[in-house]
């Protein structure tokens, strides 16, 4: 039997999918400002990501990796949409690092360890 | 190999020159190869601004304008001179955007791998290589292909560089702050 060691899904080529499609004990979301992006729905997200953090905690050895673009530190900008994305974008990483066992912050491939 | 980076007047060129001129010895040219091509009247100025700030300096300077094919010039560099390459950011979108297939990443691709070869060139045959680049990924993530194939080939470089660097550092409002390797006395 092969088990399959984790499941990559980037926001940028792939739509995002619930617990009940997981496939191995470890799951990595890259790209989540690229999620965000097709739908800036605070509270959409804040239930996806509380799901997700049922499932990981339901069992052993299970994890999920958010790998997400800090854009929030550009000038403000003049659309209403991105403005939009950008707010929800850094709402929706506050809940995530504080969620998360482990938030890093990476600067060209350098990680710096900040929970 | 030195990485500096730094956002926009952040005073990286700045802290770029004086590690330059720290690794320089008495035997050193200092190269500097620049790399922006002069299109606009602002950015004439801050050519000028540049030079006459380099001009004051004890050293000598010897000035390439290179926007791309960086590595025709390896062969002008000696075992004890040191380059200081102003900036990947200019080289990348030079290379990039100067005739159509940027629209394809792979040809993104080999552009930046051709540009982190010479790179590696460029420290193997001199004391050091100092290269300056932009922190622009803070601001959002473009859709429109030129720009997020730009981004993603900048920020693969900027990884290359760094792993390849002996010191990486980030500049901001003039201070330098090191990610990696040792400090340099300011």
């Amino acid at each position: 039997m092969t088990k399959i060691a984790h499941v990559w899904c980037s926001g940028y080529t792939q739509a995002a999918f619930l617990p009940s499609e997981a496939t191995a004990h470890t799951v990595i979301f890259e790209g989540v400002e690229a999620f965000i992006r097709r739908l800036p729905e605070r509270a959409y997200w804040e239930s996806f990501f509380q799901v997700w953090y049922e499932w990981e905690r339901g069992a052993e050895g299970r994890h999920v990796i958010w790998i997400g673009c800090d854009i929030t530190q550009g000038i403000v900008p003049m659309e209403k949409e991105e403005r939009q994305w950008r707010d929800v974008t850094g709402w929706c990483y506050q809940q995530l690092a504080k969620q998360c066992t482990r938030v890093d912050r990476i600067w060209c491939g350098l990680a710096e360890r900040m929970k | 190999m030195i990485f500096i980076s730094g956002g926009v007047r952040s005073g990286k060129s700045g802290v770029a020159e004086h590690i330059v001129r720290s690794i320089a010895s008495q035997h050193s040219t200092i190269h500097y190869i620049a790399t922006a091509t002069v299109t606009d009247e602002e950015m004439r100025e801050r050519v000028i601004r540049h030079q006459q700030a380099r001009r004051l300096q004890p050293v000598e300077w010897v000035t390439w304008e290179q926007p791309r094919h960086v590595h025709e010039l390896i062969g002008a560099f000696r075992a004890e001179d040191v380059i200081l390459l102003d900036c990947l950011t200019n080289w990348l979108a030079n290379e990039l955007f100067h005739e159509p297939g940027w629209e394809n990443e792979s040809y993104c691709r080999q552009k930046a791998e051709h540009i982190l070869a010479t790179v590696k060139k460029l420290s193997i045959v001199s004391k050091a290589v100092v290269i300056v680049s932009n922190e622009l990924f803070s601001g959002g993530v473009l859709q429109d292909t030129g720009t997020y194939h730009f981004m993603k080939m900048l920020g693969w470089l900027h990884q290359q560089v760094v792993r390849a660097a002996s010191s990486a550092i980030v500049v901001q409002h003039g201070i330098p702050i090191v990610k990696k390797g040792e400090g340099f006395m300011w």
